[in-house]
């Protein structure tokens, strides 16, 4: 099979990484697998579920369906880089408070939208915290609490 | 120590390394040297395998083996939970969509996937058998070659096992309204965010199976009778796993990874797509046929059911999932008279397994729209003729066996007054309730070791699952309180065989009374210690020092710190202190599911919904779930358990349903078409209630938690859009179009414009 | 596939564990993207639906073509004279952020933000949308309703084509293997226009079917329709009837049931042919009702 190599350049985390890649995988592959960013997860790989969502140049993506090459030269924040070594942002403690982590593989992505959401939105209702994020599944929590976390991060309060 | 632990709403133990992106799951371990295995399925349920050519794909660089049934010992090597049925790769026939007939083991993904492209199978496809009535058609092909059930009187047949109840006498009873009705449930997989990985290193000193398996001791068990190895001989480590729901309790891939590690001399690993999971575990579907007796009080006269369970072609843990919830079809309801039959029927579908609930939300759908039908039939109050059945606390519900363990009126009771069913009904809602009980365990072993270190720490050894429940947190509230230790000086080390001692599984909502209270035993255990340590430092008799959270009391009033009696005892050598504890629950062979449950998990669910009547939209305003869990070690716990079972039960009721095409294939394979609740799926309001009465068998008297809130959401649901369109409908999901369909043939008219 | 079988089988339900490689070109200028793409490289802006094709062997290709780095197709959204132009790059998450987009084409809007998620939106481009050729794609309903039409790019240079003349059937368009849309042009909207579509759960769903309702001010009215059959279908009411808010139910009911008798929905996974009959009805009857009353209220 021909495969195509590129070499590209990410700001990751506000870390600079320069590497190789396949033309064919996506940016998920290189954060977990180059990267060993593992925060990222892989469940559906076709955008239906969220749990791969970072924020690539200020916005959050599904980090599945952005090939490697596409990100080269782009800022790319994963869960890992949310807040600083050892702490926890206001929104990762409320969704601990809140009872909202159960199994935790949807969370980065979750937390990762969760706080897009809020980036763009100091006080959002409960219908815009459902919509926003409505890309991410989670199949443990019943959706209530963290819904919750996101309000209680907001100071709106449920 | 000022608050107790126990009983408050701790923050998750591997909260925080959930949310920064640390926690590390099955496929985010770094497993050096490891091949990369990619599987070879067939587009069809069932074919004979002709002949399958590897030659090409062996050619691809970086490929180091690809497996066929050629390459693993003959006879094939079977394995499986109740029998050694499954194959390590399918031999002769595929069975299902999914079960693969090669394996490519390559030093990366890439290489591994190209191969598995370039593997040629030679096939022929056969009709399969993809329904109850295809099963049970006497011309139908046999799912599984009788040569591999000898002895077996159904062996030329698709029904695998009969499980017969009965108690009374169901034809000699008298009744002043029979109801009689079939009920299906469909097939839905677990879908749990977390697909599958599994990896195993193999060679002459042992076996190591890395697996996001809920019972690692099952699969040592398997994994060492499969390989002919003795138990020590095979360690299995098992991180946590990413939900499970009962799909990730059984062994899958992981003796076919055995056999390929053997092969090439390295560790071979499996991360299952997401669509390979669908193919890989689901819930049993089943027909439920359902004659029951009332008088005209609305009093249960008797209950003739029959069942037919569609398994898939190996049966896993089916068998039991099928007994135990047969066992208990008849509901938390006084029955003088009963009869069940439930079938174990074999297909070519995927294969199904335990899913939370374990057969029970199958009979609950059928039994609780009896109940409907015969209150509107009488005349009653859907929850009067309830409460007019319902068994009071001690009372027996199936003869000879546990009796009613909880004061369930007080839970329908909470129900009733949170959706404020006798309130005034907004125009064009309706509301529905349903209640239903699971069987926890009947049976099972959970040891521990706790240990206690020199500094006052705490290391408990456990082989119980933490999956998203919350074990890992309730199990160091115990602890916590028990020894008196700050909770973040207690560790909890799980999954790993060569660790922790054995637990039976994580499952039956077992846990907290099976693990809690052997953990507990363990707790016990030290504070003896801690006491002769005490005595023998003092000179007096253990009797005379009392140690309770955290301190030791002398006869004389003086009082230390048990860190620093234990320090003193052990004197500047050092050591510690272990327990090694049990709780066992023996089987009873003379039982009929092997013993007697020690608790049921009670649920009521109410729900208040309108039905949009042009579209057949359903929007839940309010759902209530109430569950009996004798005490909630863990509130905060109890309640997001709660929360996601009613979600998780919304999804069968609402959408959820796996679609097989004329090959067995299944048509709705992955995300895009096979919807689970979002956000947006939720109901308006959404509140989970407890009832503690401090009655469970385990510790602080608590019960099990985590799958009551799934069993009526259907039938509540199915009641209130009964009410609020007249139409009555027996199969799920009630999808938008099932709604509209049946409002249509029932000319119900819409009235009133859209809703959306 | 995994498999290459001898027998002779309709395409798999693929499980996405086959190894798709391509390779990738970012060209910098439309003429340079044309060549690649007449190449048979292919076009790749958000990703969204290219991607989850290709893993899923339901697209082939041996290179995609990133159109991120032409200049002429960055993101924006302009007017020009009393239009609206929206180049071929710019994000669904851009359109219906966008003042002008919500102030005059408000069921665009509605459709757009009912593509995906958040995370598909920002990436997923309304051109892309449109080019994938969905017959249940969500944004074609509205733009027909407006009006829209694309400006295609090829070796003769700029042409344009009006969005009724675009889709050909599921996934073809009238783009011919050299060209490539440019941006999309919204006409000054004309008419009031409301959009609905219903899905299988509320949340992130493909249409069952959806129906944009657009009320011009010289009374006729116009149904565009998603999922209804093989391309996104345009009917036409001249007659008055239905602009006319005091006209009598059972004229505008059996109205409308005889524009849809055009409609050939299918049934499929989703949904069944008659459910999907029955629906665009419904949403006829809904979005007819929602544009006249915007209309009552601009007048």
């Amino acid at each position: 099979m021909n495969r195509q190599t590129m070499t590209i350049s990410l700001d990751v985390n506000g870390q600079r990484h320069v590497l190789d890649t396949a033309a064919h995988h996506s940016l998920l592959d290189v954060l977990r697998n180059d990267l060993d960013l593992i925060g990222t997860k892989e469940c559906c790989a076709e955008g239906e579920c969220g749990a791969c969502t970072v924020w690539m140049d200020g916005k959050a993506v599904n980090s599945c369906l952005v090939l490697a090459v596409e990100a080269d030269g782009g800022e790319i924040t994963t869960i890992e880089g949310l807040a600083g070594e050892g702490e926890l942002s206001p929104l990762q403690s409320a969704f601990i408070e809140e009872g909202a982590v159960q199994c935790g593989f949807c969370i980065p992505g979750m937390v990762m939208a969760a706080a897009y959401l809020l980036e763009h939105n100091e006080r959002p209702t409960e219908a815009e915290i459902r919509e926003a994020l409505s890309g991410n599944l989670c199949r443990c929590a019943g959706y209530k609490r963290i819904v919750r976390a996101v309000q209680r991060a907001a100071g709106s309060g449920p | 120590m000022s608050i107790p632990n126990v009983g408050a709403p701790a923050g998750r133990v591997g909260g925080f390394d959930r949310v920064t992106g640390r926690q590390r799951y099955i496929a985010d371990l770094r497993l050096e040297d490891a091949l990369h295995v990619k599987l070879v399925t067939l587009p069809c349920a069932r074919a004979r395998i002709v002949g399958i050519d590897t030659s090409e794909a062996a050619r691809v660089p970086g490929v180091r083996a690809v497996f066929t049934a050629a390459d693993l010992p003959d006879p094939m090597p079977r394995y499986g939970v109740h029998y050694d049925d499954r194959p390590v790769l399918a031999v002769g026939e595929t069975k299902f969509h999914g079960e693969p007939v090669a394996a490519v083991a390559a030093d990366t993904l890439d290489a591994a996937r190209e191969a598995a492209g370039l593997v040629t199978v030679d096939y022929e496809e056969l009709p399969p058998v993809l329904d109850v009535r295809g099963a049970l058609d006497p011309a139908a092909p046999l799912v599984v070659d009788p040569d591999l059930r000898p002895g077996d009187p159904l062996a030329d047949t698709n029904i695998r096992r009969e499980f017969r109840y009965a108690w009374g006498d169901v034809d000699a009873a008298t009744a002043d309204l029979v109801i009689e009705n079939t009920y299906t449930f469909p097939m839905v997989t677990h879908f749990a965010i977390e697909p599958h990985g599994f990896a195993v290193s193999s060679d002459e000193s042992g076996v190591i199976v890395w697996s996001s398996i809920q019972h690692p001791y099952i699969l040592q068990r398997v994994m060492a009778r499969v390989l002919g190895l003795p138990w020590s001989k095979v360690r299995v480590i098992a991180p946590d796993p990413g939900g499970a729901f009962g799909g990730k309790g059984y062994p899958k891939f992981e003796p076919l990874l055995a056999f390929m590690s053997m092969a090439s001399g390295r560790p071979c690993r499996l991360v299952l797509t997401l669509e390979e999971t669908f193919q890989a575990v689901r819930r049993n579907s089943a027909e439920v046929r359902i004659r029951t007796g009332f008088d005209s009080d609305g009093r249960l006269r008797f209950q003739d059911i029959g069942a037919d369970f569609l398994m898939g072609a190996y049966v896993d843990i089916s068998e039991r999932v099928i007994s135990k919830s047969s066992h208990l079809a008849a509901g938390p309801y006084r029955v003088p008279n009963a009869r069940i039959l439930a079938r174990a029927l074999h297909s070519h579908t995927p294969p199904s397994t335990a899913m939370r609930g374990f057969g029970t939300p199958q009979f609950t759908w059928a039994l609780e729209q009896q109940m409907d039908e015969a209150a509107r039939r009488l005349g009653l109050d859907r929850l009067e003729i309830r409460l007019r059945n319902l068994a009071r606390k001690g009372e027996e519900i199936v003869p000879n066996d546990t009796p009613a363990d909880g004061d369930w009126f007080e839970s329908v009771q909470k129900a009733v007054d949170a959706i404020g069913w006798s309130g005034p009904l907004p125009e064009g809602r309706a509301r529905g309730l349903a209640v239903g009980i699971k069987s926890s365990a009947t049976a099972g072993a959970a040891y521990s070791i706790v240990r206690f270190l020199y500094d006052g720490s705490v290391l408990v050894l456990v082989g119980t699952s933490d999956m998203g429940q919350g074990a890992r947190t309730i199990l160091t509230q115990i602890v916590s309180d028990e020894l008196g230790v700050p909770p973040d000086a207690v560790t909890i080390v799980m999954g790993d065989t060569a660790a922790a001692p054995f637990d039976y599984s994580t499952s039956a909502s077992r846990s907290t009374v099976f693990m809690g209270s052997s953990v507990m035993r363990g707790c016990a255990d030290l504070k003896d210690q801690v006491r002769s340590i005490a005595a023998r430092l003092r000179g007096l008799p253990p009797d005379d020092i009392g140690v309770d959270r955290g301190m030791v009391t002398f006869p004389d009033g003086e009082e230390k710190g048990i860190v620093e009696v234990v320090q003193e005892g052990l004197g500047p050598v050092g050591g510690e202190l272990i327990a090694v504890a049990s709780m066992r629950g023996e089987a009873d062979p003379s039982h009929p599911i092997g013993g007697r449950p020690w608790f049921y998990e009670f649920n009521c669910t109410a729900v208040e919904l309108e039905v949009d009547r042009l579209t057949g939209e359903v929007l839940i305003h309010k759902h209530v779930t109430v569950g009996d869990v004798g005490k909630a070690i863990n509130p905060l716990q109890v309640e997001s358990q709660d929360e996601g079972a009613a979600i998780m039960g919304l999804g069968h009721t609402l959408m959820e349903h796996l679609v097989l095409d004329e090959h067995g294939r299944i048509a709705n394979l992955g995300a895009l078409d096979y919807r689970i609740p979002t956000t947006k799926d939720l109901p308006l309001d959404l509140e989970s209630v407890i009832v503690e009465n401090e009655d469970g068998p385990g510790p602080y008297g608590a019960k099990g938690v985590g799958e009551g809130g799934l069993l009526c959401v259907a039938a509540a649901v199915a009641s209130a859009v009964s009410e609020a369109t007249g139409v009555v409908i027996r199969d799920l999901p009630l999808t938008p179009e099932r709604i509209w369909r049946a409002m249509s043939r029932a000319g119900v008219t819409p009235s009133g414009a859209s809703r959306r | 596939m995994g498999v290459r079988a001898r027998n002779a089988l309709p395409p798999p339900v693929a499980p996405g564990h086959s190894l798709i490689v391509f390779g990738y070109a970012r060209p910098r200028s439309l003429p340079e993207a044309l060549e690649l793409i007449a190449g048979g490289g292919r076009p790749l802006a958000g990703g969204t639906d290219l991607l989850v094709g290709l893993r899923k062997g339901k697209i082939s290709a041996d290179r995609v073509v990133d159109l991120k780095g032409i200049e002429d197709l960055a993101p924006a959204i302009e007017r020009v004279g009393e239009a609206v132009e929206i180049s071929a790059g710019t994000p669904i998450s851009d359109i219906v952020a966008h003042p002008v987009v919500r102030a005059d084409y408000p069921a665009l809007v509605a459709a757009a933000s009912a593509v995906g998620s958040i995370q598909i939106r920002n990436r997923a481009t309304l051109v892309g949308n449109i080019c994938n050729a969905s017959p249940a794609a969500d944004t074609a309903p509205p733009l027909l309703v407006y009006g829209a039409s694309v400006v295609v790019f090829g070796p003769g240079g700029e042409r344009t084509i009006p969005l009724a003349e675009f889709f050909l059937g599921p996934g073809r368009t009238a783009l011919a293997a050299d060209e490539l849309v440019v941006r999309l042009v919204l006409p000054p909207s004309m008419c009031s226009a409301a959009f609905a579509r219903l899905t299988r759960r509320r949340g992130v769903d493909l249409a069952t079917v959806s129906v944009c309702c657009g009320v011009d001010s010289d009374g006729t009215v116009r149904f565009a329709l998603g999922a209804a059959g093989p391309r996104p279908l345009v009917v036409e009411d001249t007659t008055g009837t239905l602009a006319d808010p005091a006209a009598p139910e059972e004229a505008t009911s059996s109205r409308i049931s005889e524009m849809m008798e055009a409609a050939t929905p299918i049934s499929d996974v989703r949904a069944g042919a008659d459910y999907r009959r029955a629906m665009l009805e419904v949403l006829a009857q809904k979005t007819l009702a929602e544009a006249r009353a915007q209309a009552g209220a601009r007048s």
